[in-house]
């Protein structure tokens, strides 16, 4: 496999999820139905990723995703397959759309990988790109799903952080180099317990970790929590910036914020493209604030672009990178 | 025999059943009409409403059933207002469409009117209870492409839903609940306080004869908040006492609630878990011995469409049973439908 050079200043990269293309949703139907298997599904959905990892070239992005074509909602692909759950009753998402919220019956633990093979399959068509390892964080898995069984909100977390735990190994021992861990669910509830409750589980999640340690939270008031989570065990916090009208920078800067930033400069809720001098004014924005040096900003959307259609997040990505480039050539 | 009334009242819309699901969706399809569609959806409110009254509630309502979120009946009927883009809830997995106002909203046919005649008649001896979004709420969870402040907007929300609020009114709903769950939002201020109570009230003096509530939920209010909205001319204030917990105990220890009842969220609507008796007693006797009101709603902490159907239904036989034990148990006078 050729290898590939992430630029030294402002890498690109995604948040993780992309539009359902290709035979994804269909594998997602069949394979809920019944009409086929686990391994079947994987081999069906591997079209979907190639094809999404073909937009991501297209539009240069430096670190790639799989782009979660297999999951079809982020906390029950991985409650499907740990121990501990069962399959919930049917909860509503948007509109008519329905998910089977899992609920928690058992105690939580690990059975065998359940993205790896999704993400090495990326790898292998990534042209030498580096493919993040992307886990919904144990967190979020809590405050999304029901409990049954544990009552114990502690509990419950750090048995979920021990079996993301238990896959994240599995991937460093096949050679992941960057590894994820969503956590949309935490600025929702931007209080100081609930943030050191995350940090014992990201704890156990990231101890002793050699592979770039990132985790990623969105929306919400995050500026009232910020102190709280700067002690978090990660090299990097992905954020949603634009959104929010990059309200979070004079925070960065009080608190001294020295790790790296994935720094979220795509709306992904508005199917507005914006323009490379928009991306680029953002960055600027950035570096003008002096908080850290461009070797240690990423450049990606707020988040998952999963609700935009194929065409807006392909342009928008290949905006997004243009910026970047301009913005090595100044900064 | 205490001089305090209770009675249980479900906050809002219920789930839908699979019947429904796959209705909407046979619709949007193509291949059910109108006709079958508004069969399905008019069969199973009859449900949902018999779930309640069968508990004695005085007031239920009819589940919202064809509503795909709270602002959606409205962003679809009136003008210069559409559903777009989705966005999180609070802090629910479940997503909601933007509304985008692109001029001042204007009335088409009204929203809340018809179905109350539907279903009025229906939910007797109870009466109907509607609820809206309230303005604040509306307009900080929309789109404001109008030219005007995000105050005028407010102000024009607010004229429309107290417009929706006096036919319904006049159609037979006989409670008003003006859903402000933003209030709870850390980022809420002494000022969306003020203007919530002073448009919550301009809607509630619309509503005639029939009981009004403003209601709080997903978590606690700051006191600054709560204080600014006791300023509302509402008969109740709805705090959820569940996911807020001790925060809005607190309040009501130090503010009280003077000039209203009180709108206790307890039965959880968020989790499927059985609420324990004593946990939900022992909310109620807090509260109460905080502020002392005199006229008590046991309610969900919130709408109960976050949950899976079966168990909205067990929620509402819960907080049912759990009202009428509460009631016995403090001696309280217990609010039945069809008389007391």
């Amino acid at each position: 496999m050729p290898g590939y050079e992430v630029p030294r200043k402002f890498p690109t990269t995604v948040v993780g999820s992309y539009p359902k293309i290709g035979p994804a949703d269909k594998a997602i139907k069949m394979r809920r139905s019944g009409e086929i298997g686990e391994e079947e599904f994987h081999r069906i959905a591997r079209e979907s990723i190639r094809m999404v990892v073909e937009d991501y070239l297209w539009a240069g992005v430096d670190i790639l995703s799989d782009g979660e074509q297999t999951r079809e909602d982020m906390v029950v692909y991985f409650a499907e397959r740990m121990d501990g759950y069962r399959e919930g009753d049917w909860v509503r998402v948007f509109d008519n759309v329905y998910f089977r919220k899992p609920v928690v019956v058992g105690r939580i633990g690990w059975r065998q990988p359940m993205i790896l093979e999704d993400w090495e399959y990326a790898r292998s068509v990534a042209q030498g790109r580096p493919v993040k390892l992307i886990l919904t964080g144990p967190y979020t898995m809590l405050e999304w799903s029901f409990d049954l069984h544990y009552g114990d909100r502690r509990e419950l977390i750090l048995d979920l952080a021990r079996a993301l735990r238990r896959e994240i190994d599995a991937a460093l021992a096949r050679g992941a180099e960057y590894v994820q861990v969503d956590e949309p669910a935490l600025s929702t509830r931007p209080f100081r317990e609930e943030a050191e409750l995350l940090k014992e589980a990201l704890d156990i999640v990231f101890r002793g970790v050699g592979a770039k340690r990132i985790v990623h939270i969105c929306y919400g008031e995050l500026e009232r929590i910020l102190p709280y989570i700067l002690e978090y065990p990660v090299d990097q916090f992905d954020l949603e910036m634009k959104n929010s009208g990059f309200r979070l920078l004079p925070h960065l800067k009080e608190y001294g914020y020295d790790k790296e930033i994935g720094y979220g400069v795509i709306d992904v809720h508005s199917f507005q493209v914006e323009s490379v001098e928009e991306v680029k004014e953002a960055i600027d924005r950035l570096m003008k604030a002096d908080i850290v040096g461009p070797e240690k900003v990423y450049i990606d959307p707020d988040c998952g672009l999963k609700r935009l259609p194929r065409e807006i997040a392909r342009e928008k990505l290949r905006n997004m990178v243009e910026a970047a480039r301009l913005a090595r050539e100044e900064w | 025999m205490s001089d305090v009334k209770i009675e249980g009242q479900v906050l809002g819309g219920y789930p839908r059943s699979r019947i429904v699901r796959r209705a909407l969706r046979q619709y949007e399809s193509g291949s059910y009409s109108l006709l079958d569609r508004e069969r399905v959806l008019h069969s199973s409110a009859l449900t949902v409403i018999g779930v309640q009254v069968g508990q004695g509630f005085p007031y239920v309502v009819d589940g919202m059933l064809d509503w795909h979120d709270i602002f959606r009946p409205y962003a679809e009927a009136w003008r210069n207002v559409t559903p777009t883009g989705l966005l999180r809830y609070f802090d629910n997995n479940f997503f909601y469409r933007i509304p985008l106002f692109t001029g001042e909203p204007e009335p088409t046919d009204p929203v809340l009117a018809p179905r109350v005649r539907s279903y009025a008649p229906i939910a007797e001896p109870s009466k109907l209870k509607v609820v809206i979004p309230g303005p604040v709420t509306f307009t900080l969870m929309s789109s404001n492409r109008t030219g005007v402040s995000d105050e005028e907007l407010a102000e024009a929300i607010a004229r429309l839903l107290a417009e929706e609020v006096s036919l319904a009114v006049e159609a037979g709903a006989g409670f008003v609940q003006i859903d402000e769950p933003i209030l709870s939002d850390p980022k809420a201020s002494k000022d969306h306080a003020a203007l919530a109570a002073e448009l919550s009230s301009m809607i509630a003096s619309r509503a005639g004869g029939a009981k009004t509530m403003l209601s709080i939920y997903f978590y606690s209010p700051k006191p600054e908040v709560y204080e600014g909205v006791l300023e509302t001319k509402v008969d109740y204030i709805m705090l959820d006492l569940v996911d807020a917990g001790g925060a809005a105990l607190r309040l009501l220890e130090r503010k009280g609630c003077p000039g209203h009842g009180v709108g206790l969220g307890v039965v959880n609507a968020r989790n499927v878990y059985s609420d324990e008796y004593e946990a939900v007693k022992g909310l109620v006797e807090a509260a109460m011995k905080a502020c002392q009101p005199e006229e008590v709603l046991l309610t969900t902490s919130t709408w109960l469409d976050l949950i899976p159907y079966k168990y909205s239904l067990r929620k509402t036989r819960l907080l049912g049973y759990y009202t009428h034990r509460i009631a016995g148990e403090m001696g309280a006078l217990l609010a039945l439908a069809g008389g007391e």
